[in-house]
């Protein structure tokens, strides 16, 4: 495998868009401030590579959806 | 490896590349998308032809690799001086995502690319490494001191075992 082909590889392997959305991990403190919704991880969307990433996810999603489909 | 002795005159000169006008090229010039998105626009736009779809599955169908094909692709789009180097490299995963959905999509099988064909292979250069490795071990052993000392030493563990053998 080419230099280049190595690189794009990692490219799409380091994408990482299965958790994209995943909420950030619950804090424990009661207090009656606290947050009552989960907060979801803080994504730079002017990021270009977050913002490929959310396109590449609503392509994923139509793939396994057409995978779902035909089995 | 054949190494020709004869010249290869069938390259480029030293400073071939520095002889052309700066700025004729279309690499040489701003790029036409300078941002992510509007490039994304363009690939999608092209990508959802009914052409392109056609011959992207003839390709894939043939064993080319999704990833070559991503990667001629933001190439031929840098050498058009659509986008930059970098925006095609962010690019990519897009890309391929697109294209295997599209092939999935027409039920094809296609070889994404992103498996390591010689994954489980042994390098040439570890076999080299422990080659020489045994070699050096075979160096530092001298084989006719070991054939003198084993030869001693079967002599002196044989006893006369004779019934008028001497014992001490």
């Amino acid at each position: 495998m080419s230099r280049a082909l190595t690189d794009i590889v990692l490219a799409y392997k380091n994408m990482d868009i299965e958790n994209l959305n995943m909420p950030s991990e619950k804090t424990e403190s009661k207090g009656l401030l606290n947050r009552t919704t989960p907060a979801t991880r803080n994504l730079d969307y002017s990021s270009p590579a977050v913002r490929v990433g959310m396109q590449m996810q609503t392509i994923r999603k139509y793939r396994e959806q057409n995978k779902n489909d035909s089995v | 490896m054949i190494v020709s002795n004869e010249p290869s005159f069938d390259a480029p000169i030293p400073g071939m590349s520095l002889t052309h006008e700066l700025g004729a090229r279309p690499w040489q010039t701003p790029a036409q998308f300078s941002t992510v998105d509007e490039t994304i626009e363009y690939y999608m736009g092209r990508m959802t032809s009914e052409e392109f779809i056609q011959q992207l599955i003839d390709v894939l169908e043939m064993g080319v690799p999704v990833t070559t094909v991503a990667n001629t692709i933001q190439l031929s789009g840098v050498m058009e001086g659509k986008h930059s180097v970098d925006t095609g490299m962010l690019v990519v995963p897009l890309l391929m995502e697109m294209m295997m959905m599209l092939a999935e999509s027409a039920g094809i099988e296609y070889d994404s690319g992103l498996e390591d064909p010689d994954k489980n292979k042994t390098r040439k250069t570890l076999l080299a490494k422990y080659a020489v490795q045994y070699q050096r071990e075979l160096d530092k052993v001298d084989l006719d001191d070991m054939v003198d000392d084993k030869t001693e030493s079967e002599e002196e563990e044989k006893e006369p075992k004779g019934l008028m053998a001497r014992r001490n």
